[in-house]
Parts: structure tokens; C-alpha cells; sequence
């Protein structure tokens, strides 16, 4: 009877197991929930169509964290940044083991390398962008934002394109910022639309952000979301693309040689670089659901989007060529949010 | 042994042995069914004894709860929010009530147990779903009845308790009273305060070993300190009554509450930076009462008050490790409440009918400033809301109860909020004497129910959603109870009650693509199952009393909605976080003046998926907890003495109970009480 009312509970250890990545793949970061601890980081090999879950807990024996937000892969190395762990792991490409991590953030978001030995690492809730060395897996320094508040500060994607980093300000912000590499300080900033969510660089050299527009009754303001292309050598706005006043643009990517742009508004929309006017008609019609993550594979063109149904179970991610034919679909973790392909 | 000892054994033996001169616990009296009270035609109620309540002042109502129901409560620790699952529903669809006053939150339509003591409550009791709505409306899952009673002996008396526990925690009692004929005066006072900083191991996280070219060689799970839990609470009662010996009585109660809590990191957090996460909250609670009943066939009760509360909840973090603190968020809310009540009640002369009928107005003022962002124009700008919404809530009854063996229960309850009324809220209870003999009952209701979005539903920014529709649900149940036993041998109770939900428009918050959440009415959900309750008391001597106490409840709470997209996997699946089975055990032995208290509690795996799946990232394994309570009383010829020692998580479990919260091992406190 003791037996019965006492210990059968168990908080469990998780034995690490060997895991293997096989081919030029697909992670899916999932953020999981916030405050539950419940991030997670899956594989998907497109030769095979197969998906392996949970690699980060199975591979190492310790959970992922609070809020995986995003993966960068360099030279057979995983960066991947969790949000709300204020920590970046580490990992070796093939079979997921740690190979050491960053720690001391205050909230990180993306991570870009500026050279082997220099990174920057974006952030929320802090108006500075972290400077890290990789090597000696600490931060160096760090890269102030003018006018920026620690309270709203907000740093997000960044896109390098010669000596200069650019980077959108996203949360209760309207800036893109350039930051001189050499110096590691911002040296300009541009005002656009209200709250630029995601940056990308295309083939011609140019620079594309989408402005969410705000949302109806925030003390911030609301406008009509838009697509903004910028020139950076003026570091000046040439061209904007107006959405509809309530729409919910977000997700912006290219295909790989930057020729094509991506995004998602409610349906998955696609223009070429060099296309005067937004599309008519959406490249993939959403399936009544909101979708949370998109990617394009560099290689062949493959449209990853994923599906966070409720946000509290698996998500799927929907896999289409670049004619959008439906190739593959699959369930991933809770929340998929962010791809890195290896 | 020397003069001087011998004489100070004699003296303790002598106190012990007059100790056991004072009057024990006795069998509780079977209650024999003849006239039963009308206002429980059909009702489902559970009733927590005084011994539940006033078990040690380190407990609120949340550990009340967890050990002494079968409701399943949520909550990561002491101090931590509490809420609950009443019959497979969510925290803001279990209505709770204090002296008549509705203290659930206006701002998140839910109750934090773990702000009510245990010991500034009198009375209390559930009542069960459609039991609920003879008192008020909204309560799909049920009703938390909580009062406070002008019960106090005659002349001046005080009670002091000092709790002193692991983790540097310290609980403070203190209770004055005064009662003559006429006039009742208490006053009652708690301080608790703890840094809470208990030691676990880490099983979520690992801490590297490296080599000198920072290659990881070894790898080990962390023993750490929860960090960021400590509280201080103060809490102030003070009441008086006034009964004219008229059939008159006046009463005063006014509840402050100064809290102060910080809000512990997850198991996965890796920061090493100074930081201050805490919320903070002043609550003044006052009712004014007023009670009419001489015995005349009908009875009235008029009551007002005004709730003040005050909510600061700041996030600061150290800009660069060490050194001063930059204000990540800070978050003011203040809550203003104005509320009355009047209830009437009136028997026929034959007192075989009962006609009843109340009414309650709660006028809420909310002004929330979640977060202070500055602009690019460098202006500040508030996120948040300044609302104002009156809920009207007022129901008429009819009971009727033909013979001593049958009765029968209508009420018809109407609620309006802001400018929306509900529809009608219809509710019958019906119950009846099957056998005299062992006091079987059985009874069964029927009810519509609603529940208005609460002010962060509709107007939270951002996301908040003013089109929201109220849920709704349609209950039933049925059971059957005995009670039997025989004098100053044993008492034997026992009930199971069988009940089916089905609630409509469940309103859940959801992500958008802008990356923040909004509530919108998604869900379909059929809560039924079956409430088991059982008492048994027991004198196995003259001397020597046993009382056992045990509830289980098994909730299967189904999302029945349509798919949200073709890829849900989570129609026909159990809701997250709410088990299928609870179970509470409570053993007391009570041998002269010592006391053994066993308490258990017991919840079946938690899911954190809509879809169930069990990942190794996200699953809570079974709950299984035991506490034990040694006391001891010395009675001195003014002056009574109580000693308790409490010992919780007796075989030191190492387990979480909310994904990514650690949990204390096995701990302790000491009280000891005086009494005059």
C-alpha cells in the first residue's frame, strides 16, 4: 500500500543516443510554448522524406530550452538561438552533439557571421546587438542602437552585403539600421513602414522588408502594411509596395539566387525581384489555418511551409516544388517557426 | 536525580496527564434524515470541515483544495499561482465567492488560490456545476463558496502560531477576538515570508566540462537553487458583528491583503545577469452586511463593499551582468469595484414551499497599463486599457417539497454585462429519500449556464477581441449518497455523483501573425465523468479517534470542436494540463492529545499537447504526494499550547508538476501555537 500512495513519480533523465543527419537536409526549429520549456529541433531529409524529432534532447540528453527563434548553419556548425533560455547552442551539423555555447544574453534572436571569429547576435528587450567571438563562444561587445529604449529595444534578421550589416527593428519599431563591420557601430538608419518584421537581399543587390503595419489601437500607430524595397548604397527607400489595411504580410525569403521573393499573407504569395507590382493571385491559397514559418530550399527550389494548427500540439509542414505541387507533408514540432538547411 | 528535576518531571507529567483530561475529538453525529434544509433541494455540495481549514496557517486554500477534493489543482509551488480545474473546465469557469462578494479577477475572469489563507476562512464549500447557479451565474465548472462567521468565545481571547520552516520560512498567526451577547470582534493576521530557494537537480539542463581548447570533455546535470521565488504576504481580517437579539445582525469584513512575490526562472534558463522579476499586489476587500431572520417564516439579507486592487508586475534586468537595472516592463493595473447584494427568502406557512430570490450587481473599473514603450518621436505611449463594465447577475426560485421524501428545485437566473444580457439561465434539481434506512438519497440536476469574456478577453492590448461571444454550457448530473452509523462507534459517508458538460464557444487565446495572442471562441468540449466521495470516522477507543476522508474524481474533458485546420490532431483528445483521474486522501488519528495526519494527493498524467502525444520534451508522468502533520496539544490552566510538525513531500520525490518548474524534496516547519 506504501508503494501505491508513494513513489512512482519521475521528473526523467533522457540518455543520450547516437543520431546521424544524413544528407543536405532540412532543421526545423520549433519554438514550443512560451514558459513551458517545450522548444525542440527536428531533421528532415528530402531524399528520404524521412524526420527525425527531438534531435537536440535525444542527441545531448538536455532539452533545447525556452523558445528556440531561429538557426544559422556555417561550416558544418549549428547556431541555434533560444529566445528565452538567453543562451545559444552550439551543435555539430551531423549528429547534433553540443560542441559548446553562448551565454549572458539578455534576449537573442538571430545570429549572423560577420567572419569566423566575429558574429552578431540580434536581440529583444535590449537595445544593443551582441557582439560574440565563436571560437571562444563568448560575447566581445556590444553595438548600441541610437534612439532605441531598452524597454522596446528590438533587433531582429540581418542581411550582410558588402562591409555593411543591415538589420530591421521589428517589436514598437520602424527602422532598418546599417552597421559598419569595420567599426562595429551603426553608421546610418531609415525610417519606413511600422514594425518591418523580416529583411532579405536579393539578386540585385537591393534590399526588401515587409511592414506589418502595427495593429488597430496600439499607442504606436496602425497603417496599411507594405513590401519596401531598399537601395543601400543611398540607404534610401526606392519602392513601395502597399498591402490592404488589416492584412498580416510577414515571413519575407528568396529563393536561392535571390531572383524571387516569398512571403506569407494569409496565402503564400511570390513576385520576382524585379516585378513592378504586387501579385494577384497567391501562389499556394491557405488552407484556412495561420501559417507560422516559410522557407525556400537555396538548392532546388522546394517551398517549406509550416502549420501551427493550435500551437499546442505538433505542426506540419507542408513541402511544394517550386511550381507548387504538393511533394511531401509531414508533422514537426509544437510551433515551427524558423528553417536552417544544412 | 536531584530534588529540583525530580520536581520539574512531576510538574510535566502532571500537566501531561491533566492534558488528557480536556475534551477530545468526538464521532461526528450521523445525520438523521427527517426535515432537510430546502435550500439544498438537489444541490451537490462539498462541505470543508474546520479541521481542513484550520490545519497549520502555512496552507491556503489551494492546498485546502488539492488534498480535500477532487478538483484538480495547478500550481508549481507555494506562493505560485494557483487555479484550478473543476470537473474538466478551466480556472475561469469555477466561480468564487466571498461573503457573497464574486472575487474572481474582472481582469482575467480567474482565481489565484494561493492568495486566500486557509485560516481567514470559516466556511467553505463547492458547489457543483448546476448546484452553482442558485448563487451565481458563470460557474460552468462549479462554485468555491468561501465565508467568514462571527464565531468566537465569549470575553477577550487570542491566538498566537509561529511557523518556522525549511528554506528560511516563517509563517506568523495572530488572531484577537471579542464576543459578548451582542457585539463580535476579530481580528486575524498572517506574514509569510520565505526566499524560497530550495535546492534541486537539474534533469532539464547540463553544465560542460571543457578542455584547454574548450572541447567539451565531460557533462553533468546541475544541483541549483530556485532562483527568483521568494514572497512576503501580509494579510489583515478584521470583522465585527452586531446582532440586536432581534432577529438583527450587522456584520463589517474588510480583507487587506500587501503581497509580494517574485516569479521563479524556468529550469531551462541559462542567464546569468543580476534581475529582478516580481509582481506585487495591494487588495482591500470590504463587505457591510446586513441579515434579518426571526425565525418567521422569511429571512432577507442586504450587503454591499468595495474591492480596491492595486497590481505592479516589473521586469528589470542588469545592463551587462552586474550593476544598475534597466526596466524591461512595468505593468500597472488598478481595479476598482463597487458591489451589492440582496437576498430574500420566504417559506408558506406549511414550509413546504420555498420561494427565493437575489440579486447582485458588481460595477468593475479597470485601468490596466501593461507596458510603457517609447516612441521614435521620443513621446512615452501606454499598452493597455481603461474600462469600465457593471455585471448584473439576479435569479428567482421555487422549491417544493411535497413530504418528507421528496423535493424539488427551479431556478431561473438572468445576468446582463455591460450591455449584453445573457439568456436565460435555467437550472432544476430534484432529489429523494430511496431508503430511510442507511439515509440513501438520490438526486439530479439540469442547467443552462453562461460566462461573459472577462475585460482582458475583450479589451487587452493587444489582441484583445470586444466580439467575443460569452461561452455557454449545458450540464446535467445525477447521484446517489448514504450515510450511516451508529453512536460513538463509527459514521460511514458516502456519495457518487455521475455528470455530463457540453460547453460551447470555449474561448482561447491564440498566436497571430503579428506575434502577439487574441481570444477568440473556438472550442467545443464535452466534460463529463463521475465524483466519488467517501468519510468514515471511527472510535477505536474511548480515547482514540480515526477519521479517513477520501475523494476521487475521474474527469475525461474532450475537445469536440470542429478541426482547425485539416493537420488537428487534437478533436476527440483529452484538454492539456487537465488530468483524467484526481483522488485526495486525508487519515487523521487522534489518540488524546496527539494528533497523526496523512494527507495524499494524486493526478494521472498530465498532457501538454491538444493532440496528447507524449514527448520527451513534453509530458508530466503521474502526480503521487504525501504529506504528514505530528501535533501535539498542552493544555496549561489559562493558556493552551499546540505544537505541530509538518512534514511535506515525506518520500522526497524529485518530479515537476508544471513543465520546466523544479519542485522542493522533502521539507519541514514547526508551529507552534498559543492560545488564551
Amino acid at each position: 500500500m506504501v508503494s501505491a500512495l508513494a513513489s512512482c513519480m519521475k521528473w526523467d533523465y533522457v540518455d543520450p543516443e547516437e543520431i546521424q543527419t544524413d544528407g543536405h537536409g532540412l532543421f526545423i526549429i520549433n519554438e514550443g510554448n512560451f514558459q513551458y520549456g517545450n522548444a525542440s529541433l527536428c531533421y528532415y531529409d528530402p531524399a528520404t522524406k524521412e524526420v527525425q524529432t527531438e534531435i537536440f534532447l535525444r542527441a545531448n540528453g538536455f532539452k533545447l530550452g525556452d523558445v528556440a527563434q531561429s538557426m544559422t548553419v556555417r561550416d558544418g556548425r549549428g547556431w541555434i538561438v533560444v529566445n528565452n533560455s538567453h543562451v545559444i547552442f552550439a551543435i555539430d551539423a551531423d549528429n547534433c552533439r553540443e560542441t559548446g555555447r553562448i551565454e549572458g544574453f539578455t534576449s537573442p534572436r538571430y545570429i549572423h557571421f560577420v567572419s569566423d571569429d566575429k558574429a552578431y547576435v540580434s536581440q529583444i528587450w535590449d537595445n544593443r546587438i551582441a557582439i560574440v567571438d565563436p571560437r571562444r563562444y563568448e560575447i566581445t561587445g556590444y553595438i548600441e542602437v541610437p534612439d532605441m529604449a531598452m524597454a522596446s529595444g528590438s533587433t531582429e534578421q540581418m542581411v550582410q552585403i558588402g562591409q555593411y550589416v543591415y538589420c530591421n527593428c521589428f517589436s514598437y519599431q520602424n527602422r532598418i539600421i546599417k552597421i559598419d563591420t569595420a567599426t562595429d557601430r551603426v553608421v546610418a538608419s531609415l525610417t519606413v513602414g511600422i514594425q518591418p518584421q523580416s529583411l532579405v537581399a536579393d539578386a540585385y543587390g537591393k534590399l526588401w522588408t515587409i511592414c506589418n503595419g502595427g495593429f488597430e489601437d496600439s499607442p504606436y500607430g496602425y497603417e496599411t502594411p507594405a513590401l519596401y524595397r531598399i537601395d543601400p548604397q543611398t540607404f534610401s527607400v526606392e519602392a513601395k509596395f502597399e498591402f490592404a489595411l488589416g492584412d498580416n504580410p510577414s515571413e519575407l525569403c528568396t529563393n536561392g539566387d535571390g531572383t524571387r521573393l516569398f512571403w506569407l499573407n494569409d496565402d503564400l504569395w511570390q513576385m520576382a525581384a524585379s516585378a513592378p507590382r504586387l501579385p494577384f493571385t497567391p501562389l499556394i491559397e491557405s488552407r484556412g489555418t495561420i501559417y507560422y514559418g516559410l522557407t525556400v530550399d537555396p538548392a532546388c527550389g522546394d517551398i517549406y511551409i509550416a502549420d501551427a494548427i493550435d500551437y499546442q500540439q505538433p505542426g506540419k509542414i507542408y513541402r511544394y516544388d517550386s511550381h507548387a505541387r504538393l511533394l511531401d507533408e509531414f508533422y514537426a514540432g509544437i510551433t515551427p517557426g524558423a528553417f536552417a538547411f544544412k | 536525580m536531584r530534588p529540583y528535576t525530580l520536581k520539574l518531571c512531576l510538574i510535566f507529567l502532571c500537566i501531561v496527564h491533566c492534558a488528557s483530561c480536556i475534551a477530545q475529538r468526538s464521532l461526528r453525529e450521523v445525520t438523521v434524515i427527517g426535515r432537510r434544509p430546502m435550500r439544498e433541494i438537489g444541490v451537490q455540495k462539498t462541505r470543508f470541515d474546520s479541521l481542513a481549514l484550520k490545519e497549520n496557517v502555512a496552507l491556503s486554500m489551494a492546498d485546502v483544495l488539492t488534498y480535500n477534493s477532487g478538483i484538480f489543482v495547478k500550481s508549481y509551488g507555494r506562493a505560485t499561482l494557483s487555479t484550478v480545474a473543476f470537473r474538466g473546465t478551466s480556472p475561469s469557469h469555477t466561480q468564487v465567492t466571498w461573503n457573497g462578494l464574486n472575487i474572481n479577477s474582472p481582469m482575467l475572469g480567474m482565481t489565484d488560490f494561493s492568495t486566500i489563507p486557509s485560516y481567514f476562512v470559516d466556511n467553505a464549500s463547492l458547489l457543483h456545476g448546476s448546484s452553482s447557479v442558485g448563487e451565481t451565474g458563470g460557474g460552468l465548472g462549479g462554485l468555491v463558496r468561501l465565508g467568514t462567521a462571527a464565531d468566537a468565545p465569549d470575553g477577550f481571547h487570542g491566538q498566537y502560531v509561529q511557523g518556522i520552516g525549511s528554506f528560511s520560512t516563517f509563517d506568523e498567526y495572530l488572531r484577537l477576538t471579542f464576543h459578548n451577547e451582542r457585539w463580535t470582534s476579530s481580528t486575524r493576521v498572517v506574514y509569510s515570508s520565505s526566499p524560497n530557494d530550495y535546492k534541486y537537480t537539474n534533469h532539464d539542463k547540463k553544465v560542460n566540462i571543457y578542455d584547454d581548447n574548450h572541447n567539451i570533455v565531460g557533462q553533468y546535470h546541475p544541483t541549483e537553487r530556485n532562483v527568483s521565488g521568494a514572497f512576503k504576504g501580509f494579510h489583515a481580517l478584521q470583522e465585527v458583528y452586531y446582532d440586536d437579539q432581534n432577529g438583527n445582525r450587522l456584520g463589517l469584513n474588510a480583507w487587506y491583503i500587501n503581497s509580494n512575490r517574485e516569479l521563479p526562472i524556468l529550469t531551462t534558463d541559462y542567464a546569468d545577469t543580476d534581475f529582478d522579476n516580481r509582481q506585487r499586489e495591494q487588495t482591500l476587500r470590504t463587505v457591510l452586511s446586513w441579515g434579518h431572520n426571526r425565525g418567521r417564516g422569511w429571512n432577507t439579507d442586504i450587503r454591499g463593499g468595495y474591492v480596491y486592487t492595486a497590481l505592479a508586475y516589473d521586469y528589470k534586468r542588469a545592463v551587462g551582468g552586474e550593476g544598475p537595472m534597466a526596466v524591461m516592463t512595468r505593468s500597472r493595473s488598478y481595479v476598482n469595484t463597487f458591489f451589492g447584494r440582496a437576498e430574500g427568502n420566504i417559506y408558506t406557512r406549511d414550509r413546504r414551499w420555498l420561494f427565493t430570490a437575489n440579486i447582485s450587481a458588481h460595477q468593475n473599473l479597470v485601468r490596466a497599463h501593461d507596458k510603457n514603450i517609447v516612441t521614435t518621436d521620443g513621446n512615452d505611449a501606454i499598452v493597455g486599457y481603461d474600462k469600465g463594465r457593471i455585471d448584473l447577475s439576479g435569479a428567482v426560485s421555487a422549491k417544493w417539497q411535497p413530504n418528507s421524501r421528496l423535493g424539488m428545485s427551479v431556478v431561473l437566473r438572468r445576468e446582463m454585462s455591460g450591455t449584453k444580457w445573457a439568456p436565460i439561465i435555467p437550472a432544476f434539481f430534484i432529489d429523494g429519500v430511496i431508503s430511510r434506512k442507511g439515509n440513501v438519497m438520490a438526486r439530479a440536476s439540469v442547467s443552462r449556464n453562461y460566462r461573459f469574456p472577462s475585460l482582458n478577453d475583450m479589451y487587452f492590448m493587444p489582441g484583445g477581441n470586444p466580439d467575443l461571444k460569452s461561452e455557454s454550457g449545458f450540464s446535467y448530473d445525477a447521484g446517489i449518497s448514504f450515510d450511516i452509523g451508529r453512536s460513538h462507534v463509527y459514521a460511514l459517508s458516502g456519495s457518487v455523483t455521475w455528470f455530463d458538460s457540453y460547453i460551447d464557444d470555449w474561448i482561447l487565446w491564440l498566436p497571430t501573425t503579428k506575434g502577439f495572442f487574441s481570444p477568440r471562441n473556438v472550442k467545443e468540449v464535452h466534460a463529463y465523468g463521475i465524483e466519488t466521495k467517501a468519510e468514515l470516522s471511527v472510535q477505536l477507543r474511548s480515547d482514540l479517534l480515526l477519521d479517513l476522508n477520501g475523494s476521487l474524481s475521474w474527469t475525461p474533458s474532450v475537445n469536440r470542436g470542429e478541426p482547425m485546420t485539416e493537420a488537428d490532431k487534437s478533436v476527440g483528445k483529452q484538454l492539456p494540463y487537465v488530468p483524467r483521474t484526481s483522488a485526495s486522501l486525508t487519515g487523521r488519528l487522534t489518540w488524546r492529545t496527539w494528533s497523526f495526519l496523512y494527507k495524499w494527493a494524486h493526478y494521472s498524467r498530465r498532457f501538454t499537447m491538444s493532440s496528447n502525444e507524449s514527448t520527451l520534451t513534453g509530458h508530466l508522468p503521474p502526480y503521487y504526494m504525501s504529506n504528514i502533520v505530528l501535533g501535539k496539544k498542552i493544555a496549561l490552566r489559562n493558556v493552551g499550547l499546540d505544537f505541530k510538525l509538518a512534514v511535506n513531500n515525506l518520500f522526497n520525490e524529485d518530479y515537476l508538476s508544471v513543465l520546466s518548474r523544479p519542485m522542493p524534496g522533502i521539507n519541514f516547519e514547526l508551529f507552534i501555537g498559543i492560545s488564551i
